[in-house]
C-alpha cells in the first residue's frame, strides 16, 4: 500500500483531514446493502441494548445509551438514510465512533460482517453531483470481489443536518 | 538567581496587592484623611516594589517606586490627597495590571515604561512637596528611646533597659508591668498584640515585653504575654486602654517600685525598628520608614493588614476535576448496589443494608467535601466592581454608587470564572442605559445619584445574582419599534408579543437599544452573549422592569454542576429526575379540582393558583388513562410556581449529572442532562426552569 496516494484519496474526499489514514473498513450490513466505516473512526461495537429516548430531538436520533458510565448518543443509520424503520434483533450492534478524539457517538446497524481491507485503485470516488439523496454521507464505493461496498463519509453522517 | 519556581506566587500575591491597592484607593477617595487606609496603601505598594525587583521587573519597581515615594509623602502629611491624583494612581494600577497580564502570560513584564504615568507621579512629587528626607533622622531619634529588652516583677532586665526604667523612676515617671491574656478564640493573637502594644505606646513606652517583640509578632506565644510599660498614666488607665482592644480576656498588672542597679546602654533602633514592621520579608528600607509612620500618626491599625496566613494548599482545578469524577463513579456504583439490595429483596440481610446505609452516608459526605472545595466565594469576582463603577462615573458623567450584597455566597470555581464578564457587562448596561443622566434623575425626582445594586444569594439548588438600577428602566415600545424597524420581527407580531417577550428580544444576537454607541456599551454584542455563557453554564436569566423606575435582571445559576439530589418520577415507561432543589410540595389532587382560566389548566392550592403543566404531553408521551387523581409535583422558579403532572413517584436520589453530548439536539432546554441509574439505564433530568 502506498501512504502517498492514500493521503491523496482522503484530501480529495475533503472531509477528514488529520485522521489517521488506513485502508480497512468494517463491513456493515443495513437492509440489503453493504456500507464499510472506517476502521480509524470506530471505537467500539456493542451489543444493542436500552436506549433512553430523548424528548424534542432530532427524529433520527433513538436516543442515549450508558457506555460505561458515560452518556453516548445514539442514531439510527437507517433513519437517517431514510429507510424503514430498525428491526432490532440479536445481531444488531451499536457502533461507537470517535472520529478525530470528538465525543463518541453511536450508529445502530443491523449487521456487523467483518473487517476488509480495500485497496486504493477498488474504490471509487462518488461524483458530487449524484442525486442519490444518500450521497451526500458516502465517500465512494468499493469493490471487494463481487460485493459492492458503500463507504460511509462519517463527518457527514454525524453532522446535524436539521440545523 | 532562577525565580521562575516564585513566578506562580508572586502573580497571585501581586494580584492580591493590587486588588487591596484598589480598594484602599476607593476609600481614599472619600475619606482623604483615614490614616489606617493611607498606611495600608503605603504597605502594599512597597511590597509590590519588593517583589518586583525580586523577580527582576524593572519597569514594575520603577512605576511602584515612585508611587510609594507618593504615598510616603502623604503619609508624611506633606501633601494631600486630591481628585486628580487618585487618577493618576488608578492609572498606576491599571499600568501595573497591564505588566502583570503580560508577565502572566509570557513571564516578561513588557517594554511599555510607562513615562507619561512615571512623570506625572513626578510632577505630584515635586510639585506639591520638598523632597523627602529630612524626616527620616527625627523619627529614628524616636524611635531609638523607645525600645529596649529588659524585665521587671518576673522580667529579667537587660543592663539597657534598667537604664531606662532608672530614668523613668528620676522623671518620677510610673513603670508598670502588665500580663495581657488574649481570648482563645482568638484567631489572630499576632494582631491583637499588636494592637496592645500600639494603643500603649499612645500612652507611653513599652520597653520590655516578654516574649519578645518579634516573637510576639511572629505568633510565638499561647494566650498570656507580658509587658513592661513607663507611663505618665496611672494604671487602671493603661488596663483600660488594653482591654479596650477587641478580643482581650484580661489584663492585670502592677507597679514597679524598684529595680537593681542600672548598667550601660546598648544601641535599640533596630530592635525598635524591627518591632514595628509586621512584615519581616519586606526589604531594609522600609523598616525605616515604617517605624517613622507609626511614630508619627500614632498609628493603631497596622496589624490589621497583616494577611490571615491559612493553611492551604493550591491544586489544580483539573486534579479537582478528576477527585470528582471519581466520587461521581463512586455514587454511581453505589446507586448500583442500592437498586440490587432492592431487588433481591428476601436475600439481602439487615447488615447488608446497614453496609449500604454506611456507604451512603460516606459517600454524601464526601461529595460534600469535594464540592466544598470547589467552592469560591462570589467576592473574588465581584471585588473588582466597586472600582469599575467608579471609573464609570467619571467616563459617563453620572454619579452612581454601587452596592453589593451577599458577596460571600459560594459557587463552583467553573462558574466563579465565567461569571466574572456578564456580571461586569450587566453592571456597564445599567450604568450606561439604565441611568439617567442627573437633569432628568432630577426632573424625575429621583436622588441625584444613581443606584445600582449586586445582590447575590443562595436559593434551593441555585444560586441567584440579581444585578438592579433605579434608572429608567427598559422602554418597551422603543425596543418594539427597534426590533420593527431591524426586521427582527413584524408589526403584526409585535402586535400579539407581550411586554416579557419584546423583553427578551433584548437578548437576541445584535440588538442594541442605545441611541448612541459608546465605549462602555451599546455595540449590540451585549445582552445575547452574556445570556448564551450563563445558559452555557446551566443556568438561565430574565429581567424585570418598569419604565421609569429602573430594571433588574435576575440570573440564575445551578449551585453544583455535578451532584444533586433529585426526586425520580415515572411517565409511561420512562423515567425522569427533578432536581429536589426546585419541588416545592408534591400533591395529589382530585381530577374534578382542576380548573381553567383561559383554556389552560390550574389547580387551586393554599389560597394560590398553579398552572397545571401535564409533562406527558411536553415530553411526547402517550397519555396514560387518566386516572381519579393527579401526582402533581408543585416546582418554584423564585416566586413563580406550577405543577408537574407525573405518573407516578419513585422516590428521591442523589444523582450524578452527565451532559448530553454535542451531537443529540436538546433545543427545547427542558432536559438538562442525564443521569445513569443504579441498574445502569439512563434516565434524563428536567430543567424546571425552562417549563415555569
Amino acid at each position: 500500500m502506498d501512504t502517498a496516494i492514500n493521503q491523496t484519496t482522503v484530501n480529495a474526499a475533503g472531509e477528514q483531514e488529520g485522521t489517521p489514514i488506513t485502508n480497512q473498513y468494517i463491513v456493515v450490513l443495513l437492509g440489503s446493502e453493504f456500507y464499510g466505516i472506517d476502521i480509524s473512526n470506530v471505537d467500539n461495537i456493542v451489543r444493542m441494548q436500552n436506549i433512553t429516548r430523548v424528548p424534542k430531538s432530532q427524529d433520527y436520533f433513538n436516543g442515549v445509551i450508558n457506555l460505561r458510565g458515560e452518556i453516548v448518543s445514539v442514531m439510527s443509520l437507517r433513519k437517517k438514510f431514510k429507510l424503514e424503520d430498525d428491526e432490532f434483533t440479536d445481531k444488531t450492534r451499536i457502533i461507537i465512533l470517535k472520529p478525530d478524539h470528538q465525543e463518541p457517538i453511536g450508529v445502530i446497524v443491523d449487521v456487523v460482517e467483518e473487517v476488509v481491507t480495500l485497496e486504493e485503485e477498488s474504490i471509487e470516488k462518488m461524483s458530487s453531483d449524484s442525486r442519490n439523496e444518500r450521497a451526500k454521507y458516502l465517500l465512494g464505493v468499493g469493490k471487494d470481489g463481487e460485493r459492492l461496498i458503500s463507504l460511509l463519509n462519517i463527518a457527514a453522517v454525524i453532522s446535524d443536518d436539521e440545523r | 538567581m532562577d525565580v521562575s519556581q516564585y513566578l506562580e506566587i508572586f502573580i497571585d500575591e501581586t494580584k492580591e496587592h493590587l486588588q487591596s491597592l484598589n480598594e484602599q484607593l476607593l476609600i481614599i477617595e472619600k475619606e482623604p484623611e483615614n490614616t489606617d487606609t493611607i498606611n495600608e496603601i503605603f504597605r502594599a505598594a512597597h511590597s509590590l516594589k519588593g517583589m518586583a525587583g525580586t523577580m527582576g521587573y524593572k519597569r514594575m519597581q520603577k512605576l511602584t517606586h515612585q508611587m510609594e515615594n507618593v504615598f510616603s509623602e502623604i503619609r508624611n502629611g506633606k501633601m494631600k490627597i486630591d481628585a486628580g491624583m487618585v487618577d493618576v494612581l488608578f492609572q498606576c494600577l491599571d499600568a501595573l495590571e497591564e505588566y502583570l497580564d503580560n508577565i502572566q502570560s509570557s513571564a516578561d513584564e513588557g517594554t511599555n515604561d510607562n513615562e507619561p504615568i512615571l512623570q506625572q507621579l513626578e510632577a505630584i512629587l515635586n510639585g506639591e512637596t520638598p523632597a523627602a528626607g529630612g524626616s527620616d533622622s527625627g523619627s529614628e531619634e524616636k524611635a531609638e528611646s523607645g525600645e529596649s529588652e529588659h524585665v521587671s516583677i518576673d522580667f529579667t532586665f537587660t543592663d539597657f533597659e534598667r537604664h531606662a526604667i532608672e530614668e523613668a523612676f528620676e522623671k518620677k515617671m510610673n513603670v508598670f508591668a502588665i500580663t495581657v491574656e488574649v481570648e482563645e478564640s482568638c484567631l489572630l493573637k499576632a494582631a491583637r498584640a499588636f494592637l496592645v502594644f500600639k494603643s500603649l505606646e499612645n500612652v507611653g513606652e513599652i520597653i520590655k515585653s516578654e516574649p519578645s517583640a518579634q516573637d510576639i509578632e511572629d505568633e510565638k506565644f499561647e494566650q498570656v504575654f507580658k509587658i513592661c510599660l513607663v507611663t505618665e498614666s496611672d494604671l487602671d488607665k493603661v488596663i483600660a486602654i488594653i482591654k479596650n482592644v477587641s478580643e482581650i480576656k484580661d489584663a492585670v498588672g502592677e507597679k514597679i517600685e524598684s529595680i537593681e542597679e542600672p548598667k550601660p546602654e546598648k544601641a535599640p533602633e533596630e530592635l525598635a525598628a524591627e518591632s514595628k514592621d509586621e512584615k519581616p520579608a519586606a526589604a531594609k528600607p522600609e523598616k525605616k520608614e515604617a517605624g517613622k509612620a507609626d511614630d508619627k500618626g500614632g498609628a493603631k491599625q497596622k496589624a490589621g493588614g497583616k494577611p490571615v496566613v491559612n493553611r492551604s494548599v493550591r491544586v489544580d482545578i483539573e486534579k479537582l476535576d478528576v477527585l470528582m469524577n471519581l466520587v461521581s463513579e463512586l455514587i454511581i456504583a453505589k446507586n448500583g448496589l442500592i437498586s440490587t439490595s432492592s431487588q433481591n429483596e428476601s436475600k439481602s440481610s439487615q447488615s447488608f443494608n446497614e453496609q449500604i446505609e454506611y456507604l451512603e452516608r460516606v459517600t454524601t459526605n464526601l461529595h460534600e467535601s469535594v464540592m466544598k472545595v470547589r467552592m469560591m466565594p462570589i467576592e473574588t469576582v465581584t471585588n473588582k466592581f466597586p472600582r469599575m463603577i467608579r471609573d464609570l462615573t467619571k467616563k459617563l458623567d453620572k454619579k452612581m454608587e454601587l452596592f453589593m450584597t451577599g458577596e460571600d455566597t459560594e459557587l463552583d470555581r467553573t462558574v466563579i470564572d465565567e461569571i466574572g464578564d456578564p456580571l461586569m457587562h450587566l453592571l456597564r448596561n445599567s450604568a450606561d442605559h439604565g441611568l439617567e443622566s442627573a437633569e432628568v434623575r432630577a426632573q424625575r425626582g429621583k436622588p441625584e445619584v444613581g443606584t445600582i445594586k449586586l445582590d447575590a444569594y443562595q436559593d434551593g439548588n441555585n444560586v441567584v445574582i440579581e444585578v438592579s438600577d433605579d434608572g429608567n428602566g427598559i422602554d418597551v415600545e422603543g425596543v418594539k419599534n427597534k426590533a420593527i424597524s431591524k426586521g427582527t420581527i413584524t408589526e403584526e407580531q409585535a402586535e400579539s408579543m407581550t411586554d416579557k417577550e419584546i423583553i427578551d428580544l433584548l437578548f437576541k444576537p445584535s440588538f442594541s437599544t442605545a441611541k448612541k454607541v459608546t465605549d462602555i456599551s451599546g455595540r449590540g454584542v451585549g445582552l445575547d452573549v452574556v445570556k448564551t455563557k450563563i445558559e452555557a453554564l446551566g443556568g438561565d436569566i430574565e429581567v424585570k422592569t418598569q419604565l421609569g423606575e429602573g430594571s433588574t435582571f435576575i440570573i440564575r445559576l445551578p449551585l453544583t454542576l455535578a451532584i444533586i439530589q433529585a426526586l425520580m418520577v415515572e411517565l409511561g415507561d420512562e423515567k425522569y429526575a427533578i432536581s429536589l432543589g426546585s419541588i416545592q410540595t408534591i400533591e395529589d389532587i382530585p381530577v374534578e379540582d382542576v380548573k381553567y382560566v383561559q383554556t389552560k389548566e390550574v389547580i387551586h392550592l393554599r389560597g394560590s393558583v398553579i398552572p397545571l403543566i401535564r409533562l406527558d404531553s411536553v415530553l411526547d408521551i402517550e397519555p396514560k388513562e387518566q386516572p381519579d387523581s393527579l401526582t402533581v409535583v408543585i416546582v418554584k422558579k423564585g416566586d413563580k410556581l406550577a405543577g408537574l403532572v407525573v405518573d407516578r413517584l419513585l422516590g428521591q436520589q442523589e444523582i450524578v449529572i452527565k451532559s448530553l453530548g454535542k451531537y443529540i439536539s436538546n433545543s427545547s432546554k427542558i432536559i438538562s442532562g442525564a443521569t445513569i441509574l443504579g441498574n445502569g439505564d439512563v434516565a434524563l433530568i428536567i430543567d424546571v426552569n425552562t417549563l415555569i
